[in-house]
């Protein structure tokens, strides 16, 4: 549907309870063009004793499936069982979170990974600020060292509570480690955590990312959370990371939805849709308002459009006038849309003197009210006449009324002097009236 | 048998129509904008047609399950008219619509000036648009005006596999089959083509780059000569996965260039000897 612009994936933490083949094969049937891939004891072990020949059957698996995938460390448990991410480079004995990280470079070169991200973990109590910084950064340096002889893309992720939280103290490390550090960053972490607005941060990060997650959060609530369920508002973000020219993946990282990963994973993949094409669409301005409109189906899938163009229309203050033009010229997909997102009472009137079931649904959501009584029954009638369901009519139990009882009855006799019925919707509605 | 009807005016056409299209296997049609029979006066008689093209014909059509898309263009006989020319300002609007396949029908009709001038601003906006072209060859002196056409797509620089010349006869067909552009036959009851010479045809060019449409409009003429051409077509031996070439994937081909066919659900394929063949299209 797009043809240019950013590449979307999806984290395999967020499929936890799924076997890893199985996430692969739907994460790709659903349309994303990438996997980020965590190693964990149940997803491609890098401890298991055939590792080889797993890691070679994963690589036919993605190539088959034409997937993408960067390589993840942020396993909970993989290393130890009882110590939740223990031990980091921050321990006392950091060696097994040493020889992971290597093993993990080593798969993402024989996967052919675009990179490997890892983080810096939270100080230990008994470790005082400068021991756990040079204790990084010493770590760091070998896992770099790693990294640039296998030819590896590095990424270090900043994350909430660890040592190493933002970018400010990203810049710092790589300052230290040197130009190999390149940059994880994760989205919804940029809202929790960073000042500035989040395409700000996205644009700053630009020149140094190899991997990008994407999920919604709150301001100072380090939750990763669905879309639309934070307060990121997307289309600029997305905007602003499709211009710095990153060409790597952007995977949903939402770890805690594996109980209903399918559902989120194709939820989440129309939103981003949507939310890319709202990002363009509004960057082009008002005066491309006509033509995106008209577009708004092959670039974000039919079953997006009504509600994509209705969020296009809203992010703009438009005219009446503007509106009445972009409804002349619309096609009855966009009518819809424009009756939905700027419902002007002369275009409402419009879309009901039309024989467009579709339209006269639409006339008669909230924006009805802007009609007279007279009006209002006559598109009831109407609506009742083309057999739609008046479930889809706003506000009828409170607006309906004697008059259209009488109306109502009227239709009932003439169907049945016809031999036909009316629509028991409509029929439970006239006995209310009685 | 699934056919796609790349060229037929519904606008004149009843429900009773879309009915009996459906039965027959008519899952998918294309609606060029042409001449309405009684000529236009204003801009706003043609908007209003069009407007019916991407609203009130596809919902018509959605009533029967048929999937419909539709050309856009100033037609070449009211490219005349310098009350209708003030149209073509407006086409871009349009053009940019979901449904809208092709710029069409273009091309002449009397060859005058006003027609070549209509002509060539028309192949410019299909470029523009990244759009096919679907081009009327005219009903008089059609060999010379074939020719003039094809002269005219060729200093476009458009690329000839996104043309269609329409109407063609056994007349005609040669001066096109050679060019590289697609090749549109209407079947009619009595003029134009009939089953029986379209399968000769086929015959003899072969079926790439072959489109077969009905034309049916407000004149005499048939929306199921697609599907007698299809009858036709296996009484003289040809294949099932023949007849499916010409009837449904050669349009689909066509049109599928614009990248905006909207086939989703609108017919299965078709198992062919035990296996399901990958169907070229959008």
């Amino acid at each position: 549907m797009i043809g240019t612009g950013l590449r979307f994936g999806y984290g395999t933490n967020g499929f936890a309870n799924h076997r890893l083949e199985d996430a692969l094969t739907i994460i790709a049937e659903l349309g994303y063009e990438g996997v980020a891939l965590t190693l964990d004891h149940h997803h491609l072990d890098p401890f298991a004793a055939d590792l080889p020949a797993r890691v070679a059957r994963v690589a036919k698996r993605l190539a088959e499936l034409r997937l993408g995938v960067v390589i993840e460390t942020g396993a909970r448990y993989l290393l130890n069982p009882r110590h939740k991410h223990a031990p980091t480079l921050l321990d006392d004995d950091s060696d097994a979170r040493l020889d992971f990280l290597k093993r993990a470079i080593d798969i993402a070169a024989d996967l052919n990974a675009e990179a490997m991200s890892f983080w810096a973990g939270v100080r230990p109590p008994h470790v005082s600020p400068d021991e756990a910084w040079q204790r990084l950064v010493r770590g760091c340096a070998q896992v770099a060292a790693h990294a640039d002889n296998a030819g590896v893309p590095l990424g270090f992720e900043p994350e909430p509570g660890m040592l190493v939280e933002n970018f400010e103290q990203w810049d710092r490390l790589r300052g230290e480690v040197g130009e190999t550090l390149r940059l994880t960053l994760d989205i919804g972490h940029c809202r929790a955590n960073e000042l500035e607005e989040v395409a700000e941060c996205v644009r700053r990060a630009g020149p140094h990312l190899v991997n990008v997650q994407i999920d919604d959060m709150r301001r100072g609530v380090h939750e990763h959370l669905e879309f639309g369920a934070g307060e990121i508002d997307f289309p600029p973000v997305l905007h602003s990371l499709a211009q710095t020219g990153y060409t790597g993946l952007v995977a949903v990282e939402l770890p805690r939805h594996s109980h209903a990963a399918p559902d989120v994973a194709a939820r989440s993949l129309n939103f981003l849709r949507v939310s890319q094409w709202l990002g363009e669409a509004r960057a082009a301005g008002e005066g491309n308002l006509a033509t995106e409109l008209a577009a708004a189906g092959r670039k974000v899938g039919r079953a997006n459009a009504e509600m994509a163009r209705i969020r296009l229309l809203q992010s703009f203050q438009l005219s009446p006038q503007q509106v009445s033009d972009l409804y002349r010229y619309g096609d009855n997909e966009e009518k819809r849309a424009i009756l939905r997102a700027c419902p002007v009472p002369d275009l409402l009137r419009d879309a009901l003197r039309s024989n467009d079931s579709r339209l006269v649904a639409a006339a008669l959501g909230p924006a009805a009210a802007q009609l007279t009584d007279a009006e209002w029954r006559q598109a009831v009638l109407k609506a009742v006449f083309m057999g739609l369901q008046l479930a889809q009519v706003h506000g009828l139990n409170e607006r309906a009324d004697a008059e259209l009882g009488r109306m109502l009855d009227g239709l009932r006799k003439e169907r049945e002097a016809a031999g036909r019925i009316m629509p028991a919707d409509a029929i439970s509605l006239l006995e209310r009236l009685r | 048998m699934r056919i796609f009807d790349p060229h037929i005016h519904m606008t004149s056409r009843t429900t009773d129509d879309y009915e009996r299209m459906a039965a027959a296997g008519v899952r998918a049609l294309v609606e060029p904008a042409f001449w309405l029979g009684q000529p236009r006066t204003s801009v706003g008689s043609f908007t209003d047609y069009f407007d019916s093209l991407v609203g009130w014909e596809p919902f018509r059509a959605s009533q029967y399950g048929i999937r419909h898309h539709c050309t856009i263009a100033l037609n070449p006989k009211e490219a005349n008219d310098p009350r209708c020319r003030d149209v073509l300002p407006l086409l871009p609007r349009y053009l940019a619509k979901d449904r809208v396949v092709a710029v069409g029908e273009i091309g002449y009709d009397s060859m005058t000036p006003d027609e070549d001038d209509a002509f060539a601003a028309q192949l410019e906006l299909a470029r523009a648009h990244e759009l096919p072209a679907l081009v009327h060859t005219p009903h008089r002196d059609k060999l010379l005006g074939t020719q003039r056409s094809l002269d005219v797509i060729k200093e476009s620089g458009i690329e000839p596999g996104r043309v269609v010349l329409d109407h063609l006869n056994e007349i005609t067909v040669d001066a096109v089959a050679g060019s590289g552009c697609w090749m549109g036959f209407s079947i009619y009851p009595d003029t134009k083509m009939s089953p029986d010479r379209m399968v000769a045809i086929l015959g003899r060019y072969g079926l790439d780059r072959m489109l077969v449409n009905s034309a049916a409009d407000w004149g005499k003429s048939d929306p199921l000569l697609t599907v007698r051409t299809a009858e036709a077509m296996v009484a003289a031996g040809f294949s099932d996965d023949e007849v499916d070439r010409v009837l449904w994937r050669n349009p689909v081909e066509f049109y599928g260039q614009s990248g905006r066919l909207d086939l989703e659900d609108a017919a299965p394929e078709p198992i062919f000897e035990g296996n399901s063949i990958l169907r070229g299209g959008s």
